[in-house]
């Protein structure tokens, strides 16, 4: 019996180890807020936390939509210092509501790609907000099914709302899916009012509606197993294809369908939060982070890692982003209608589409 | 006397307390969160009651709450059309591999939600193995999701069946053959009527479940089959609606309150005294076609509904590539095994002293033990976004997320002990206490021998829901906590063949991870599945 009460003591103090460990470490502790996407190299943190005698306490909140509502409401007691991953999209709601507060000025020197201001000038100019990657929502296809089938690519919004094609699609819910909501938000801003009659169409045409990236990618596209050959997805997923393929191959089995009007910008960016670093020292651990977010090792990692595409100027892209493609054209939409509608726009999507 | 009565209130406050501290109270606050802000479209100003009302004349959302009733409720009866006969047939004959049925059909209830999703897709979906040969709308079928709440129940009503009809009494069934009732007769007219209470009770429990049920109802109804839980998680965890998620959240708490008011209140009506005179199983005639009949449909209802499933996981995974077997194998996933099991670990004994404390005060009243039963009624959204208001700065700390695991996984321990407790005749503890035993020894020397097994069953079932608790992603995680689930979910986050790969070999890992976990705490006693009460070391076995 004793004996057993010692083993089960030992156990038990274990288990509890992570409660205490760290408490004799003097190193300042940096808490960092992210979406549960975010993902870099654990040497490279491990070089910056040694670096810069910082503990980085990652803090993963769902994805971008869920982590914004967690943040605003916690925002009286925050529970990080720095929030990475709210989006161009999401700064003017994140503003509204004081989350945000000013860069510190080391981060001014930085230099941004111009393909990132290009996207969003606005943004791009904001004091609040540190771009640090950005990327392209847009349809994938798989190429096999439509050779195969011998049918022609959509070259228009309108085109794929046509029986033929709305058939073969399959896009998220812009309630419960960022991808979804950005879709909606590209056609919506390409087509005005009128947006409204082509989704109609696409739901008589049978279009499929599901809650969430990896339902649409991994149940409903054909490439996966699934009965639709497009899929409203990444424009680097044909590269992640390839990088993440089971045997080696050059050439990605899926690739991207840039309609007009059909892909949606986005950059994400790095914030520090109001009522966060407020002492001295972890206020210098934040702007270390910052620039260790910029550096050119996580530029260049966070490539294959949260498959987006670098934020700064001098870094080069990683030779597997070549089968996603060339940039498309696309640009951001106004935050600011975006933050007046995109709420009422998932409202009568839900009512004219899924319902 | 009045001494213990007191020692039994401390007893049982402090599981109530938790319950409270970590369910109700983040839930109200939400709500009060909700309704102290100004609702953003401005359209809801009649007050938060007529709001509660008006749910009903909105059409969505009335769709939204009568699909949740209606699914609940032809799961519930399905389960008993399929379970009843399939307990009928293990309780009375005993033929080949009856013992091994009962083992496996209890599987199910321990399988990790997102892997039991996942099998049921590769088992009955529009690509599944089986699923192919049907014509499925590919846009979501409400089977689908019926199909899910069928793999998780079944085995509770069987359980419970089975317990019902092993406890008749062989001398009264035996009465009624003598005086000329057919077999037939008999089932319907003694048999059928003694083991009612014990059916519904696990009704209530399975209606329960498939009602409130979260993660399920996420991954299989899709978007065209949401059930009111799902619409409460995308209302709080994508829109902020707090305030119509606390409307709907109050209607769907009134709906699986009364399921389990039915339960506690049947369950303490099932509290049947042993028997001596059992009804002896015998061995069938082999030869007689009715009997080749029920033997193969009691083996097919448990294979295609509670085996199939799981082998279609291990067949996905077994078809997955060597690299993806290569990379799951990795340091990585190693972390990610000892992090679910030690996360598991801690909060079990959490649950296990909370559940079992709570049991023994629930033993008297009815209403004590709805108050266990709280936490699967109540949203679990609702308890991780109300925390984040609650106790902001403890949010990214160890603690809240195991007390988030042991408040899901304490109801699963209150169950079976308490079950234990109601049969057990007060008369032995009464014997002790005036042969001269104090009331500390009494528990220790005859009430905790005879409830252990039902605490070890218990746990063991505690234990592997926790393993893959799929509501536990609604909470805050650290990428050095990551568990089996979130390394899932990362990997079906990204795009291609290697990730998709990947979450097939690692959703085996999960589920022959709960298997172990399951059979070390609960291992050869598996045959006490018909016997709920007591197992070998019962007096009258």
């Amino acid at each position: 019996m004793r004996r057993h009460f010692l083993l089960t003591t030992a156990l038990v103090g274990l288990l509890f180890q992570p409660l205490f460990a760290g408490a004799a470490d003097a190193r300042t502790t940096l808490r960092v807020v992210t979406h549960s996407s975010f993902d870099l190299p654990k040497d490279l943190i491990a070089t910056f936390e040694a670096e810069k005698k910082v503990t980085l306490r990652l803090i993963k909140a769902g994805d971008a939509g869920e982590m914004l509502n967690k943040l605003i409401l916690s925002k009286e007691t925050p529970i990080a210092d720095v929030v990475f991953g709210i989006d161009n999209a999401m700064l003017p709601r994140a503003r509204r509501e004081g989350l945000l507060q000013p860069l510190p000025a080391e981060t001014a020197a930085l230099s941004l790609s111009p393909n990132v201001s290009d996207v969003d000038p606005q943004a791009s100019a904001a004091s609040d907000w540190l771009p640090i990657d950005f990327g392209y929502v847009t349809i994938n296809i798989d190429k096999a099914w439509f050779a195969e089938n011998k049918l022609a690519l959509p070259t228009s919004l309108d085109q794929l709302a046509e029986p033929e094609y709305a058939k073969l699609l399959v896009v998220e819910n812009p309630a419960t899916s960022s991808t979804g909501l950005a879709f909606l938000t590209a056609t919506v801003q390409a087509k005005g009012e009128s947006a409204w009659t082509w989704w109609r169409a696409l739901r008589a045409g049978g279009v499929k509606v599901s809650n969430s990236w990896s339902d649409a990618y991994y149940k409903d596209f054909t490439r996966n197993g699934g009965s639709r050959p497009m899929v409203v997805s990444y424009l680097t997923s044909p590269a992640a294809e390839v990088f993440y393929s089971d045997k080696p191959v050059n050439v990605s089995p899926t690739a991207n369908l840039n309609l007009p009007g059909g892909v949606y910008a986005q950059i994400e960016g790095l914030s520090l939060l109001t009522g966060g670093a407020k002492d001295a020292a972890t206020r210098q651990a934040a702007v270390d982070f910052m620039l260790f977010m910029r550096s050119a090792a996580v530029q260049k990692a966070l490539q294959t890692t949260m498959w987006m595409w670098p934020a700064s100027a001098t870094v080069a892209r990683e030779p597997v982003m070549t089968f996603a493609g060339k940039a498309p054209t696309a640009r951001a939409v106004d935050a600011a209608v975006l933050d007046r509608d995109a709420r009422n726009w998932v409202r009568r999507f839900n009512q004219e589409v899924v319902r | 006397m009045r001494r213990s009565r007191w020692h039994g209130l401390w007893l049982g406050l402090t599981p109530a307390l938790f319950i409270a501290g970590m369910a109700v109270l983040p839930m109200l606050r939400l709500m009060w969160f909700g309704a102290s802000e100004p609702s953003p479209l401005g359209t809801e100003s009649g007050g938060f009651l007529s709001g509660w009302l008006a749910i009903w004349s909105d059409s969505y959302l009335r769709e939204r709450i009568v699909w949740s009733l209606t699914q609940a409720g032809v799961s519930t009866v399905l389960a008993v059309l399929l379970g009843v006969p399939v307990a009928w047939v293990m309780a009375r004959l005993e033929f080949w591999g009856r013992q091994w049925l009962m083992q496996t059909l209890m599987l199910p209830f321990v399988v990790p939600t997102l892997v039991a999703a996942m099998g049921v897709l590769a088992w009955w979906g529009p690509r599944g193995l089986v699923g192919q040969f049907f014509e499925w709308d590919d846009r979501g079928s409400a089977w689908l999701l019926i199909a899910g709440n069928l793999f998780f129940n079944l085995c509770l009503i069987v359980r419970a069946a089975v317990a019902g009809f092993e406890s008749q009494s062989a001398a009264r069934l035996a009465v009624a053959r003598t005086l000329g009732a057919t077999p037939w007769r008999a089932f319907w007219r003694v048999e059928l009527p003694h083991a009612t209470p014990a059916i519904l009770s696990a009704m209530s429990l399975v209606f329960l479940y498939c009602l409130g049920g979260f993660g399920l109802a996420l991954l299989l109804g899709g978007q065209a089959y949401a059930t009111a839980e799902v619409v409460i998680y995308t209302l709080v965890a994508h829109e902020l609606e707090l305030v119509l998620a606390s409307q709907l959240a109050l209607w769907m708490l009134l709906f699986t309150g009364v399921a389990v008011a039915l339960y506690a209140w049947l369950q303490m009506r099932v509290r049947a005294p042993l028997r001596g005179d059992r009804v002896r199983r015998y061995r069938p005639n082999v030869k007689s076609l009715t009997t080749w009949l029920m033997l193969v449909g009691v083996w097919m209802v448990c294979l295609c509904i509670g085996l199939a499933p799981l082998v279609a996981i291990f067949t996905k995974a077994a078809l997955a590539s060597s690299v993806a077997w290569s990379e799951a194998l990795s340091g990585e996933t190693a972390a990610a095994i000892w992090n679910t099991t030690r996360f598991s670990a801690t909060a079990l004994v959490l649950a296990t002293v909370l559940g079992v404390s709570h049991a023994i005060v629930g033993r008297r009243y009815w209403w004590w033990r709805m108050w266990g039963m709280l936490p699967l009624m109540i949203s679990p959204v609702m308890v991780a976004f109300g925390l984040i208001l609650l106790v902001p700065q403890w949010l990214d700390s160890w603690l809240i997320l195991v007390c988030a695991y042991a408040l899901l996984a304490m109801p699963l321990v209150v169950q079976p002990v308490a079950q234990a407790l109601d049969s057990l005749p007060r008369a032995w503890g009464d014997a002790a206490l005036s042969l001269g035993a104090s009331p500390w020894r009494v528990w220790w020397r005859v009430t905790m021998p005879l409830i252990a097994p039902a605490i070890r069953r218990g746990v063991a079932f505690a234990m592997a829901t926790m393993v893959g608790e799929f509501a536990m992603t609604l909470f805050l995680s650290r990428p050095e906590w990551t568990t089996l689930t979130t390394l899932i979910y990362q990997h079906l986050g990204r795009a291609g063949r290697l990730n998709i790969d990947s979450a097939w070999v690692l959703s085996a890992i999960l589920l022959s991870v709960t298997l172990v976990l399951f059979w070390l705490l609960d291992g050869r006693r598996w045959h006490a599945v018909g016997t709920p009460e007591f197992d070998d070391r019962s007096p009258h076995a």
